[in-house]
């Protein structure tokens, strides 16, 4: 088992950014995420992981060891692959064999680790099948178990669960994070899906378009994204915009009145531009009176939709923006359609971001 | 809702299909299976006996296996690396070089042998070159083997682009993970070939080789030209004439359709069940790469040695037409243009053009009418026992061009139809079934790739089924219909086991037993007959250039098992 590197990794294709000087760090043992949208490269990382593709520009290590001229054969990488890619032409032990054999191991030695590995993975009673006779969720299984079985110093998963039904994506997310907890091995994570990032990385990298954006623990990369990007991406955001009136604790100016929060991005400055983002859970409808801490801002409910758990209003503030609030457990009708309503949400849980150029364009 | 779509037309044209199918396929078929055991009304295995036990079948059983085998081997070692590198490897002129690798089909093998029997012969340009050369000081037998090995480069040069064909598609459908999957579980190299690829490939391997080794088999032309006779189509062949008193060609006929059954049996029996492609899904990446500098020059090198190898039956053939006189030297010494005219001036050649060209005209249209009806029923209707319907028309390309022309011949005999007699009907008959298969390939294509929904439009418009067909579906299959017409036409023109078995009279001739004829009869024959097969080149070039100018990239899906 061992940590990555990877330093100022670049990759083109076509003249197509697909990696642009990408630096990050896996600590070993750890369960990283790679997530983004398709397209922002977080496949081409993974298969220059995994050897399959080489990096124009910058170094990948494995541990102390410079892998990036290494082929794929030699990486000692276990690979998940999205369509599991398990060899049709051999049955289930075959397949999961095959990496041993190719390691050279003593038949009674193979014949036990395989056994183990099925055993694992709950597929014991399926070893001599064909993959063609498996369901989705069962070859997903067996392809989990081909790449644990050489016991490989990190395991590399390519959206393993895209091709699953919801319910038994749920499953399979508990069993993979038992297992790597189980086993303690480095896991590298890639999917487009926010939801399951949060559930099961230890750490996630956001990436946009051949950058990281982000890098950071699922509850700061949710409650404190860096950028616009990462704050639209992951779940959803309010952003009200404005420009920085003070900073320390900040506060920005906006048509809707003054907003208090805290900057998500280093050196915030008086006068720049800014985004007040706020989560819609983070709203709430003001009855009484207000904190001190609380902001306030008002305007008329537009739409009233019942979800079960929670109820989701669409209030359009004094400038005509709309704004989103969630209301989680709410037993009685919280509000209707034409309310004049008050809203507040502590400073606490305003993040008040750049309002850069750039990110416009990018994010929805 | 019907389960089928069954009104009075389709109908009566599926009884039609049915009785011509039961007339010209398995009637023909049946029949030399029963000669083959019944005697005077007597079951007799007598003949199977004789086969197994006469030191002559035994020879030429034996030595067209060989044959079949040697050139199925020999092709697999030239078309699996080349598939390797035109699969995997991206680089400039890719279109071209694919191109280059049909060219060596453009000659039946039997009229390149005409020429490379003029250039290989002992005392023939390739000897005298090395003998001038200093490499050699005495002339090689360079086809061995009274001619055994002769025949078996021909075969191979002419069939390698079949087996490239199978092969290359069976490469290409091979999903780039799962070798992916063998490369991250640590496989490299001629292991993960051997492991993973090539288990992957086996079927559209084995159906490549199948093709390769019955047509190495049953090849009639060639080992004639070779005068190479102990093979097994020789010997059918050479039973025409007394096919009344010795019946033993029925039992060598059936042998080789139950050969080819037996190994089309093996293959679904063995791969059939394994559906490879369905496991495939999700992203794939691509399999190919850019080529290095260094690689397509390697690419080119090899494509053009290869071919200009397999060209050299063709330079022979074009070489003897010219030559006005050729003997112990290298190059002919002094060249000519009579053998061309000629060609239109000798009786004998210039009926059989004639003939070629009529009986060409008739079987294409034959095969694009049942072609575009049988594939129109096979995609744009539900009628029962759809993938009967499919197997048999695609049945012929199975089926040794051989084996078919003997059970007409015989089975038709004494009748109406008897190709002794007047060989028409049963030659035009006989080149229509034999090319069903592309046009109805072809035509099932074009209606497969043009969305129902064009069609449905029509129909909703209030034009009705006919004029649908006619003013929506037939213009956006034009391309598909005009190249397999081509493709049918062209070989057609060229046509050998059937035209060497059927046509029995002079005056009907067509071009290729005119070749064969005409070798053996006038003094000059090998130049007249090099002369004509100049012709029937340029005429398949030309074809196989249009059909591929319409048909585009799918064109190598023709030639697919």
């Amino acid at each position: 088992m061992f940590g990555i590197e990877l330093k100022n990794v670049t990759r083109r294709f076509d003249n197509v950014l697909a990696l642009d000087r990408v630096d990050l760090k896996i600590n070993a043992g750890e369960f990283f995420c790679l997530l983004g949208p398709s397209g922002c490269g977080k496949t081409t990382l993974l298969r220059i992981l995994a050897g399959f593709d080489q990096p124009e520009n910058g170094r990948v290590f494995f541990g102390e060891r410079d892998v990036t001229a290494v082929p794929p054969h030699e990486r000692d990488t276990g690979m998940v692959f999205q369509n599991y890619a398990l060899w049709p032409h051999m049955t289930v032990w075959k397949n999961v064999e095959y990496g041993l054999t190719m390691r050279n191991m003593a038949r009674h030695e193979r014949d036990q680790k395989v056994k183990r590995a099925l055993e694992m993975v709950q597929m014991s009673g399926y070893a001599e099948r064909s993959p063609n006779q498996l369901s989705g969720g069962q070859q997903q299984r067996v392809a989990l178990a081909r790449a644990l079985v050489i016991e490989p110093g990190v395991v590399l998963l390519d959206e393993p669960l895209s091709n699953l039904d919801a319910r038994l994506r749920l499953e399979m997310r508990e069993q993979l994070q038992d297992l790597q907890r189980a086993l303690g091995v480095t896991m590298v994570y890639v999917t487009h899906d926010q939801k399951e990032a949060l559930a099961m990385g230890d750490r996630i990298a956001v990436m946009q378009m051949g950058e990281v954006a982000q890098i950071g623990a699922p509850r700061a990369v949710y409650t404190q994204p860096a950028t616009r990007f990462v704050a639209d991406f992951i779940g959803e955001i309010n952003l009200i915009s404005g420009e920085i009136k003070s900073v320390n604790p900040e506060v920005v100016a906006t048509d809707v009145g003054e907003i208090r929060g805290h900057a998500g991005y280093e050196n915030a400055q008086v006068g720049d531009r800014a985004l007040c983002a706020i989560r819609p859970e983070a709203l709430d409808f003001l009855l009484g009176e207000p904190n001190a801490t609380d902001n306030v801002i008002s305007g008329r409910v537009r739409q009233t939709t019942y979800l079960g758990e929670v109820e989701q209003f669409l209030v359009e503030l004094a400038t005509g923006s709309q704004i989103k609030l969630m209301k989680y457990g709410a037993t009685a009708r919280g509000a209707q359609p034409g309310d004049e309503v008050r809203l507040r949400f502590s400073q606490q849980r305003v993040i008040v971001l750049r309002d850069g150029e750039e990110d416009r364009d990018e994010a929805v | 809702m019907k389960r089928f779509d069954l009104n009075w037309p389709t109908l009566i044209f599926l009884l039609g299909l049915i009785a011509f199918f039961a007339l010209f396929l398995f009637y023909p078929l049946w029949y030399a299976f029963v000669q083959s055991l019944v005697v005077d009304g007597r079951l007799t295995f007598a003949f199977y006996e004789l086969m197994v036990t006469s030191p002559v079948y035994q020879e030429a059983i034996l030595n067209s296996f060989r044959l079949g085998m040697i050139t199925t081997i020999a092709t697999t070692l030239l078309s699996l690396p080349l598939a390797f590198l035109l699969v995997r490897y991206d680089f400039a002129g890719k279109g071209f070089v694919n191109g280059l690798i049909l060219v060596p089909m453009v000659l039946p093998p039997f009229v390149g042998a005409i020429g490379m029997k003029q250039m290989f012969a002992r005392f023939g340009s390739i000897n005298l070159l090395l003998m001038d050369l200093g490499l050699i000081d005495q002339p090689v037998d360079w086809f061995g083997g009274g001619g055994f090995v002769g025949v078996v480069i021909l075969e191979v040069l002419h069939l390698y682009p079949i087996m490239y064909l199978n092969v290359a598609a069976a490469l290409a459908n091979v999903d780039p993970s799962l070798e992916d999957a063998a490369r991250n579980m640590g496989s490299s190299g001629f292991r993960l070939f051997r492991t993973v690829t090539f288990p992957l490939m086996l079927p559209g391997y084995f159906a490549g080789a199948i093709i390769v080794f019955i047509w190495a088999f049953t090849d009639l032309g060639t080992p004639l030209i070779f005068n190479y006779r102990q093979v097994v189509a020789v010997e059918i062949f050479n039973s025409i004439e007394d096919i009344n008193e010795n019946p033993m060609a029925y039992a060598l006929v059936v042998f080789v359709l139950l050969l080819t059954v037996f190994f089309f049996y093996l293959s679904k029996a063995t791969l059939g069940n394994r559906r490879y492609e369905m496991i495939a899904r999700g992203a794939v990446t691509s399999g190919s790469r850019p080529a290095s500098r260094g690689m397509t020059l390697l690419i080119y090198a090899a494509m053009l040695s290869l071919t200009g190898i397999a060209m050299i039956p063709h330079v022979s053939v074009f070489l003897t037409s010219i030559a006005e006189r050729w003997f112990m030297t290298v190059l002919p010494q002094e060249t000519t243009g009579r053998f061309y005219a000629m060609v239109f001036e000798h009786p004998m050649s210039l009926s059989s053009i004639e003939m070629s060209l009529m009986l060409s005209v008739l079987s294409t249209t034959l095969d694009i009418g049942l072609g575009i009806a049988i594939a129109y029923l096979l995609t744009r209707t539900r009628i029962p026992y759809k993938g009967v319907l499919d197997a048999v028309a695609m049945l012929p390309l199975a089926l040794p061009g051989l084996v078919l022309a003997f059970g007409y011949l015989a089975g038709y005999s004494g009748t109406f139809l008897d190709a002794r007699h007047y060989p028409v009907p049963l030659l035009v008959i006989a080149y229509a079934v034999r090319r069903l298969p592309y046009m109805v390939r072809a035509a099932y294509a074009g209606l497969q790739q043009t969305s129902i929904t064009l069609e449905e439009a029509a129909r909703n418009l209030g034009a009705s089924r006919l004029r649908t067909l006619l003013q929506i579906t037939f213009p956006l299959i034009l391309a598909n219909l005009v190249a397999g017409g081509i493709l049918c036409f062209a070989f057609a023109m060229l046509e050998v086991s059937d035209s060497l078995i059927l046509a029995l009279k002079d005056e009907y001739y067509p071009i290729t037993k005119a070749i064969y004829a005409l070798m053996g009869r006038i003094a000059d024959g090998a130049f007249l007959a090099s002369a004509m097969g100049v012709f029937g080149m340029v005429l398949l070039i030309v074809g196989l250039f249009l059909a591929g100018r319409f048909l585009g990239r799918r064109m190598g899906e023709l030639f697919r098992a």
